[in-house]
């Protein structure tokens, strides 16, 4: 009884500890640790994105982590303090430490300089945050984003031709990214037929009204299109709400708008206006994969996740997972990183991504959302809607 | 001590730091951009001494030059080594503008020039046609290989602009030296006396402010030679005046010297120590300095090594200059 | 088009209010102690953090929030005086990079306590429309606008017609002939100072009230009383006011006949056409040639 109770335990025992050795063996010859360089504006005028950009870059490294792929990621970061000279410094320093690739960047005129200096080192540099043509204009090998200009103008003029507007005032700050942007979402408008007027403003300027009374009273238009940034939109809600333009139907922005953050601090202004969103606010996730995302963000910073913490989770997790599969087929030493990303075709949070041979995401297309009732919700493709548009709508 | 001195630092400036410190990109990048800052801060320094004008907007001309030397070299394909000296000519014909500004005194110039600097950010982003607007220009081409030397890598790039930044110095100091540089500083203790003398103030002031945007447009396209990128924003960013205002003040704006060790010691400090020390805000070190420079020793920095220095005995004198 | 133009006037001149605030203080440093306060705008800009904190933590109104403006600004104006009055050589220069070098530590003090983000009052009842037939406005505008009709004309009496103004219009124009009659110019300095802290500290919260505030605006701050001072020509408080609004009115039309994106372009084209053609300003008398 006591041999034959005893027997099964031994083996119970002696395969628990084969199993064990098996497991640390193995975790021991494959386990590897990754270094993956950051190059990101945490002071200077693009602190605050790059701060947001960094939030979802950690979470990716913290659900990569804990996948138990057999390889782990850890994080160099160095703020470029927004000025080009330093976020070249800053590739360089990370090239020097011998990071396998690069996810970050904020600004094209910080990604232009940084991801030249990238490709001269041979790194892989994949970033959200430079959406101007330029950048994939230049044909590099190993620069990648997940998102583009292209896909912006897309979901604003679409909104725009969904309403089926006959005309569209667009204010635009003359910066390279809202400039750019404002002349592609014109083109398309003109192209279905609506008729588009331009307003650009000096960055520095904070009185909105005399423009708002051009659209007011000389174009009637009767959509207004803000393209710039949330001092901006403020400025020109603002104006909008003292002047009142009757002929305005809709009020449409674009990033940094359709946020909590604007929701809970100008609760008076944002009623009706539409931005572009990933995601609705409250976040709610179909997908596993976003589930997993929003349970970690919360979990280190104890709020929901933003717009900029999405798209920086999405371009790490590709990146890392690329590096998995690079390191398990033995290509990353070899230089292959580049080559094994552009293969990624994956579903994630902000919808499909490819990327062509300049580096560029063609699937990327935004989605609208609106202020409702202290709430964001989704309301343009309808695929992707959560809530039908509130139109006409405008916070006056 | 005095031959030796210059001697020591030269051979240390061009052997021993690219030897050292050549293999670590990092640190050369580090040091080019403090280059540069150095060579602003020396060309606001000479407008200070020899013309008397405080400048604020020295990023007008740095900016000018930059545009100039980008575009020549990348629409009208002039070689990059042609390109660099013409951005500062072209800064040299932006000063035209300027010279209205020369009857204004102190504060006045300091900020009329200021308003330049802003009147031409905001035309580099009207003019799209030529400048690419606000979108700035990518892919501006590097700097050449010359007789094997490689321009354009980043050793070649610290040996280059070491080598301007030294001959602005060598003709700052021709100048200070001159009859005219003599006269130039009479010109601050009464302007109505040099006006006896038969010196035409005006017209030396003016030519002061001709040199110090030469080679502030000549520094500024260099840059854009080594970042091969230029938006309005960036190039005349206030940080091109800002920066080398704080190094020139630190080092000893009233020196040669000065503001090469000011820009050197201030830009390393600042991106190696106080970077680490506070990853937020740390420019508010920077004021800080600037602040108590012009409190404790007016004159900067070097004066007061020197004055330490010439205190110590002759033996200690040696050793510190070998 | 009238309508529009109008408009536009009307604009101006609201926003020519604002300026005025900005820049009355700055004027009168300079008009008393021929020193550019570089550090204005971010003393203008605490006054504006304060506001913001006062609303957010404590549900103040800004109107209300003035009296710890004042406390805290004025506070900082005079220390700031306290290390200008320490420079003993070349004071016109180092003067002016010694506040520089303090703009730089308030704006990253700002930038450390409240961050980058941007901030401005939840107040509705500042942001409501007044409506005055075919004139459009934010209350906020009108309110600050008569502060700083009342601030200006009040700043004016003061200089004009009370002791300590005449005693700093003393010191100004000769500092030991004013001693020598018994004025201490340190503490008119002093009160001059502390006179400008309060300017700031209305036009901090009146910016807040009306617009949209994050840690890099101080300089620009600066530079638009800067050329306001220069428009107006040193000493004139009234000069001060008009050519406040003459900027304000001149962004507005560039606005409305030209294109928004040439606003800035007119400001500081303006300025120069001024300082090159009447170098003693619109309303002054002193002297600025070299």
């Amino acid at each position: 009884m006591h041999s034959t109770a005893s027997h099964p335990r031994a083996t119970r025992l002696r395969t628990l500890a084969l199993a064990v050795a098996l497991a640390l063996g193995s975790f021991a010859a494959q386990a590897e640790e990754f270094v993956v360089g950051s190059q990101i504006p945490l002071t200077g005028s693009l602190a605050r994105v790059g701060n947001g950009m960094l939030e979802g870059i950690k979470v990716a490294v913290e659900v990569f982590n804990a996948r138990n792929t057999g390889n782990t990621i850890r994080l160099e970061v160095i703020d470029d303090e927004s000025v080009p000279a330093k976020a070249v410094a800053a590739v360089e320093k990370l090239a020097a430490d011998k990071v396998v690739a690069l996810s970050g960047g904020y600004g094209s005129n910080l990604i232009g300089p940084a991801s030249e200096a990238a490709e001269k080192a041979g790194l892989t540099y994949v970033t959200s945050g430079g959406v101007s043509d330029e950048l994939t204009r230049r044909g590099l090998k190993h620069f990648f984003r997940i998102n583009n200009n292209a896909g912006y103008a897309k979901a604003m003029a679409g909104l725009f031709e969904e309403m089926k507007l006959s005309s569209v005032a667009i204010v635009y700050s003359t910066k390279d990214a809202t400039e750019g942007l404002a002349k592609a979402v014109a083109a398309d408008l003109e192209a279905h037929g609506i008729k588009v007027t331009l307003h650009a403003f000096d960055p520095a300027i904070t009185d909105f009204k005399p423009i708002i009374n051009k659209v007011r009273l000389q174009d009637r238009a009767e959509g207004i299109a803000m393209v710039g940034y949330e001092n901006d939109y403020v400025g020109i809600l603002r104006a909008a709400k003292v002047l009142k333009p009757s002929s305005v139907k809709a009020v449409v922005g674009v990033w940094s708008l359709a946020t909590a953050q604007m929701a809970q601090e100008f609760p008076e202004l944002m009623p009706q206006v539409y931005g572009t969103a990933m995601l609705p606010f409250p976040v709610e996730f179909k997908s596993e994969a976003g589930r997993q995302f929003a349970t970690a963000y919360e979990r280190l910073y104890h709020k929901e996740p933003d717009y900029l913490g999405q798209f920086g989770y999405v371009q790490s997790m590709l990146l890392f997972e690329a590096i998995d599969r690079a390191a398990k087929n033995g290509t990353l030493a070899k230089g292959g990183l580049s080559e094994e990303l552009r293969r990624t075709d994956a579903e994630t949070i902000i919808g499909q991504v490819t990327f062509d041979a300049n580096g560029d995401n063609p699937h990327f297309s935004h989605r609208m959302g609106q202020h409702q009732n202290g709430k964001v919700a989704l309301v343009w493709p309808d695929a992707e809607a959560t809530a039908p548009k509130q139109f006409p709508g405008v916070p006056w | 001590m005095k031959p030796i001195a210059p001697v020591a630092v030269l051979a240390a400036a061009y052997l021993l730091v690219p030897l050292l410190l050549g293999g670590n990109a990092y640190l050369m990048t580090l040091l080019v951009s403090a280059l540069i800052i150095a060579g602003i801060a020396l060309a606001w320094a000479l407008l200070g001494n020899l013309g008397g004008m405080v400048s604020f907007g020295h990023a007008a001309f740095f900016g000018v030059g930059a545009y100039t030397s980008a575009l020549l070299s990348m629409q009208a394909g002039l070689p990059v080594l042609l390109a660099i000296p013409l951005g500062g000519l072209g800064a040299a014909l932006a000063a035209v503008a300027v010279l209205p500004a020369l009857r204004l005194s102190g504060p006045y110039f300091a900020l009329a020039i200021l308003a330049y600097a802003h009147i031409f950010r905001i035309l580099a982003t009207e003019l799209k046609s030529l400048t690419g607007g606000s979108a700035g220009i990518l892919g501006i081409p590097g700097l050449p290989t010359l007789g094997g030397l490689e321009l354009g890598s980043r050793n070649g790039q610290y040996l280059l602009v070491l080598t301007v930044v030294l001959a602005f110095i060598a003709l700052y100091r021709a100048i200070w030296r001159s009859d005219y540089g003599l006269a130039l500083r009479a010109m601050h203790d009464s302007e109505d006396a040099t006006r006896v003398v038969g010196v035409n103030s005006t017209l030396l002031k003016a030519a002061m402010l001709f040199v110090s945007a030469f080679m502030t447009g000549t520094i500024g396209a260099l840059n854009a030679h080594v970042i091969n990128f230029l938006d309005p924003d960036y190039a005349f960013s206030g940080a091109w005046t800002i920066v080398p205002i704080a190094a020139a003040i630190f080092g000893g704006y009233r020196t040669l010297g000065g503001p090469l060790l000011g820009a050197i010691a201030v830009y390393l400090l600042d991106q190696l120590l106080f970077k680490a020390l506070f990853p937020s805000g740390h420019q508010i070190i920077l004021g800080v300095l600037l602040g108590a420079m012009i409190l404790l020793s007016p004159n900067g920095l070097l004066p007061w090594i020197s004055r330490r220095l010439q205190r110590r005995p002759a033996t200690e004198v040696r050793h510190a200059a070998a | 088009m009238t309508e529009l133009i109008l408009q536009s006037l009307y604009s101006g001149l609201l926003v020519g209010g604002a300026y005025a605030l900005i820049a009355l203080g700055l004027a009168l440093v300079f008009g008393t102690m021929k020193i550019i306060n570089l550090a204005h705008g971010e003393l203008v800009l605490l006054a504006a953090y304060v506001a913001y904190t006062a609303e957010s933590q404590f549900g103040l109104n800004p109107l209300a929030s003035i009296p710890f403006a004042l406390v805290i600004v004025c506070a900082s104006a005079v220390l700031v005086y306290l290390l200008v009055s320490r420079i003993r050589v070349n004071r016109e220069l180092n003067s002016l990079i010694l506040t520089f070098g303090l703009g730089i530590i308030l704006t990253n003090a700002v930038l450390i306590v409240w961050s980058a983000n941007i901030r401005s009052t939840s107040s509705a009842w500042l942001q409501d429309a007044v409506v005055l037939g075919p004139l459009f406005s934010m209350r906020s505008e009108v309110v600050f606008f008569v502060l700083s009709l009342a601030l200006a004309g009040g700043l004016w009496w003061w200089l004009s017609r009370s002791w300590y103004g005449r005693a700093v219009r003393a010191v100004s124009s000769n500092r030991d002939a004013a001693k020598l009659m018994g004025i201490d110019p340190v503490r008119t300095e002093l009160v001059s100072f502390v006179v400008a802290g309060v300017l700031a500290s209305v036009a901090g919260v009146a910016i807040y009230s009306s617009s949209v505030i994050q840690p890099a605006l101080g300089h620009a701050l600066t530079i638009k009383a800067f050329i306001i001072t220069v428009l107006a020509g040193i000493g004139s408080m009234p000069g001060v006011l008009l050519g406040a609004v003459l900027l304000g009115v001149t962004e507005s039309l560039t606005v409305t006949l030209a294109s928004s994106a040439l606003q800035e372009l007119a400001g500081m084209v303006l300025f120069l056409l001024v300082l090159f053609v009447m170098p003693n300003g619109l309303f002054g008398g002193a002297r600025r040639r070299g």
